[in-house]
């Protein structure tokens, strides 16, 4: 049995045909295969959220998918979110709100932000802290985050997200 | 202190200088995924390292048998303790435990491992699975020894002796310390308080686990050292002697890091051993720690027992304090080894004359303990404030009139405690009258205690503290024993664009120095602050430094860009005044990206022009030499006392010992904030991992097997967005009298209150029960058992 299997995905809009190892698991094949570095591990079991990618427009884990499982799907990652000089507004919200340090895990919330962005729902403060406790962040104390996710949310209309 | 003053004033004026909320210069590349974390640099033919741990807390290395692993496709080398303590030295320490004999260990163990994660073996591959692979081929036949896991249990007479050749109990140290006459005071005191406080072992748990990427280019004799560390020129030097280098050979890099908190201080065995590698193999080694690694080889924290007494007059006077305590070091003594505050800062804010104080340090089978956050400081809080609780409850006061009949007036500083620290300056009263108010002390108390409709007891609790920020001095490090100084540096260097390239030693994990660093000198300079360019955490390129940890990053770094601005800033505008015919200097400014006439407001000069004109050597006055950089390193003439109080309010079930947290009160002083937005992301960010370690963090281990028994992140709980209460800061700003700009340390005052607010805060509650916590974290279960305790004592008395 070969431990190599081929797939084809698409990310950030770019279709890729690469052989995987079947032990692989996703975000590591974003990593150090298509040099995606903005994508990052902090526990490979699921906890952290280092790792939250969109796949098929839903924020997972990359951890807990195999390279393999990404046949056929659609990724995207951090790095789509401002592909020109500016900065994507729900980065700029970020930017503006002070809501990141170190910077390790804003991927993280970044894309599930995005997510939670696309589903055009109003959200109290508190429904938002449910919404990113799947992402850990041991630097801000979340104050900020949820503050940035929060005008993000407020500022720009459900549908013009829907567009983006 | 006027001279200070004035500079804040002239300076406040600058768009992004100091005291601005100016924008992170580390923002746009971490927001875009295009930060550069250790395990981002990906060099071609990249081999890759794993390591073989010991499962048991204490053995006896019997055999090793490597001939299975070596022989799997795809491994490259293999090395065993014998090949370690022939190629290598043991890893020194930074900050030496006062008075205790070396514990010197190597990258590997040798005849005996003592703690479950202590590195025994190490396999590099062609990728890390295969690595992994082999780990799991290699036999390794161990003989488990008696363990010691209790941090008192470790000093009883019957207990297994850990380092037999070295020490002949597992006491490392013990370091006195006191003032006055504290036995005399306790005798004469109406109403003594005592009790003995656990505080529990936690994690730092950066997101970045620890990481490196070492590279060997033979004929060069170059070692390049990606590192995740807050401390590169530190990491350079503890290299150099491990590996038997000389500090030339050797080049640290620290990009972007992931959260350092005190853990990433220093060389780890995994350092040692992926350079061995790489200067073997000749090929890139590449380590990351994966996160159950992380749990057990990276430094835990805090573990630690108090044994606190107050004595006080029958009206609340205290008359002396004093702490016997044991922190409990782990197997080996990490870098920096436990934590050596909860000494100075013992007496807390309050008057205490007469006190003696003495920290024990154990040794045990369970990962080495380091920095983290606070180091020290949290746990001692929490002892003391818990008894000052006490103490108003037997002498019948409320326990804010207590506070505020002991604290320490602005007249009285500055003041020596008897834990040895020097209060520089501040209103510590303000900051607890400014969250009473906040939190309408008086209308909770006016509310009672009583049962709420939903039958919760409410209870309000209060805590004040200081918080040690930077170091005293090299000579105080001296004495200690300490391999850093307590200076800053940093390097200042124009360049033909008009900009500014800022070299420091520092590098970025967090807490914003890019950001800060550049508004100091943009305020100093006149310079526009995005034309500063941060160059930071490279020592091929960075003068030498000792690095961040401490909170001391700007205490002395402000002072080091202060001089260096001003170098810088006073030659460029002699040469303008060349170029613009003018005879001096007097009047002339720089304003953005020119240096302006005084006399004739529209006659300008641009920045890039002079500072052209001092690169190339042309143009330039007579006698002037050519060139355009500072290089300066500042040391301040003493440590900065940050402080603050806090008030949590809860509800509790009285049944269950549930409880929620439905107000955190902060207020703090950090002097002047160089950037306030920051700073507030500061005491967010370190209250969140107080409230962490108050309220779920506890690394347990089994006390039979000795093993650690939550070790992952499923099983160890840090706070997510959804548990951590709405915090209210408040601030004040006493400028330090004795730093530049009047600045205090920012980055660990946070993690101080939790413990001490929230467990009064319950206490106050329940206080009709006579339920009193001693330990942390303050679990639902924790309280419930306080209550079982408490009612179980009424019955029988």
């Amino acid at each position: 049995m070969s431990d190599t299997v081929e797939i084809t995905v698409t990310v950030n809009g770019t279709v890729h045909r690469e052989q995987v190892s079947v032990r692989e698991h996703a975000a590591d094949f974003l990593r150090h295969t298509l040099g995606l570095t903005g994508t990052h591990v902090g526990c490979e079991q699921g906890v952290c959220g280092m790792c939250t990618v969109l796949l098929d427009g839903q924020a997972v884990k990359a951890c807990l998918l195999l390279a393999p499982q990404l046949d056929g799907h659609e990724v995207e990652t951090v790095e789509s979110l401002a592909p020109g000089e500016e900065l994507d507004p729900l980065q700029q919200a970020f930017k503006d709100a002070h809501a990141l340090q170190c910077g390790f895990c804003t991927p993280g919330f970044l894309m599930t932000a995005t997510a939670l962005g696309r589903e055009g729902r109003a959200l109290s403060r508190d429904e938002i802290r449910d919404e990113l406790a799947g992402v850990l962040c041991r630097c801000t104390g979340y104050e900020h985050i949820v503050t940035a996710v929060e005008r993000y949310l407020a500022e720009t209309p459900a549908r013009e997200r829907a567009d983006v | 202190m006027s001279e200070t003053t004035i500079e804040r004033d002239r300076t406040a004026q600058r768009p992004n200088g100091i005291g601005a909320d100016a924008p992170r210069k580390e923002d746009d590349r971490l927001l875009r995924g295009d930060g550069r974390f250790t395990d981002d640099v990906d060099p071609a033919r990249a081999l890759h390292m794993a390591v073989g741990r010991c499962p048991f807390p204490h053995a006896r290395i019997l055999a090793v048998d490597v001939s299975a692993a070596s022989e799997l496709e795809g491994v490259r080398q293999i090395l065993v303790g014998a090949d370690v303590a022939r190629r290598s030295e043991p890893i020194s320490v930074l900050r030496p435990v006062p008075g205790a004999p070396p514990l010197p260990f190597y990258a590997l163990a040798q005849d005996v491992a003592v703690f479950e994660g202590q590195p025994i073996v190490s396999v590099v591959a062609t990728s890390r699975a295969i690595a992994e692979d082999a780990v799991e081929l290699i036999e390794i036949d161990y003989d488990p020894l008696p363990h010691v896991s209790d941090t008192i249990g470790a000093l009883e007479p019957d207990a297994p002796v850990l380092h037999p050749g070295v020490l002949s109990s597992n006491l490392l140290a013990t370091n006195p310390q006191g003032a006055g006459e504290p036995e005399e005071r306790m005798a004469q005191a109406d109403v003594v308080v005592e009790d003995r406080f656990h505080i529990n072992r936690v994690t730092g748990l950066p997101m970045e686990t620890r990481a490196i990427v070492a590279q060997w280019r033979p004929g060069a004799r170059e070692l390049t050292v990606h590192h995740s560390t807050q401390v590169p020129h530190l990491v350079r030097k503890q290299l150099a002697e491990s590996l038997r280098m000389v500090e030339g050979e050797i080049r640290v890099i620290a990009g972007d890091v992931g959260g350092g908190f005190g853990l990433k201080l220093g060389v780890y065995p995994e350092d040692v051993l992926a350079c061995l590698h790489a200067i073997d193999l000749r090929q890139p080694v590449k380590w990351v720690e994966d996160r159950l690694e992380h749990f057990r080889a990276t430094t835990h924290a805090r573990e630690s027992v108090h044994d606190f007494r107050i004595g006080a007059t029958a009206d609340g006077r205290i008359l002396a304090m004093t702490n016997t305590y044991t922190t409990d070091l782990g197997g080996l003594n990490s870098p920096f080894g436990s934590a050596q505050l909860s000494t100075i800062v013992f007496t807390g804010p309050y008057k205490v004359e007469d006190g003696y104080v003495e920290r024990r340090v154990a040794i045990t089978n369970k990962t080495p303990i380091g920095a983290y956050r606070g180091y020290g400081q949290p746990e001692v809080n929490f002892a003391r404030e818990r008894l000052i609780d006490r103490l108003a409850r037997r002498v019948g006061k409320d326990p804010l009139e207590l506070r505020r009949q002991n604290m320490l007036r602005p007249e009285d500083l500055p003041f020596r405690n008897p834990g040895g620290g020097l209060y520089d300056s501040g209103d510590y009263l303000a900051t607890l009258e400014l969250v009473v108010d906040a939190v309408d002390y008086d209308g909770l108390r006016r509310a009672g205690r009583g049962p709420r409709p939903d039958g919760r007891l409410v209870g309000v609790g209060l805590t004040s503290f200081v918080e040690r920020t930077g170091y005293a001095s090299a000579k105080f490090l001296a004495n200690r024993g300490s391999q850093f100084g307590a200076h800053e540096s940093v390097t200042l260097r124009a360049n033909r664009s008009g900009g500014i390239d800022l070299y420091t030693g520092t590098p970025t994990f967090g807490q914003s120095s890019e950001t800060a660093f550049a508004q100091v000198c943009a305020s100093v300079i006149g310079i526009d602050f995005h034309a500063i360019r941060v160059h930071a955490g490279d020592t091929g390129a960075t003068p030498l430094n000792t690095g961040a940890f401490a909170s001391r990053t700007m205490i002395a770094a402000a002072g080091a860009l202060k001089q260096a601005s001003e170098r810088l800033r006073d030659k460029a505008l002699r040469i303008a005044a060349w170029r613009l015919e003018r005879d001096g200097v007097e009047g002339l400014a720089i304003d953005g990206d020119v240096v302006r006439d005084p006399d004739d407001p529209g006659r300008s000069i641009a920045l890039a022009e002079v500072f052209t004109a001092a690169i190339i050597g042309q143009g330039i006055p007579i006698g002037e030499e050519p060139g355009l950089e500072a290089t300066a390193h500042f040391e301040p003439e003493e440590a900065a006392y940050a402080f603050g109080s806090a008030a949590a309010v809860v509800a509790v079930d009285p049944e269950t010992g549930d409880f929620a947290i439905e107000r955190f009160v902060m207020s703090h002083d950090c002097g002047v904030a160089v950037n306030p937005l920051l700073v507030e992301g500061q005491v967010q960010g370190a209250l969140a991992q107080g409230f962490g370690a108050a309220l779920s963090e506890d690394l347990t281990y089994d006390p039979d097997t000795g093993q650690l028994v939550n070790g992952t992140m499923l099983d160890y709980f840090v706070p997510t967005a959804a548990d951590i209460p709405e915090v209210e800061l408040h601030h004040t700003a006493v400028p330090s009298p004795v730093t530049t700009f009047g600045v205090r340390g920012v980055g660990e005052i946070g993690t101080i209150p939790p413990g001490a607010a929230i467990a009064n805060a319950v206490c106050d509650a329940l206080a009709g029960e006579g339920v009193e916590l001693t330990a942390l974290p303050v679990t639902p279960e924790r309280v419930w058992r306080a209550l079982q305790q408490a009612r179980n004592r009424s019955e029988t008395s």
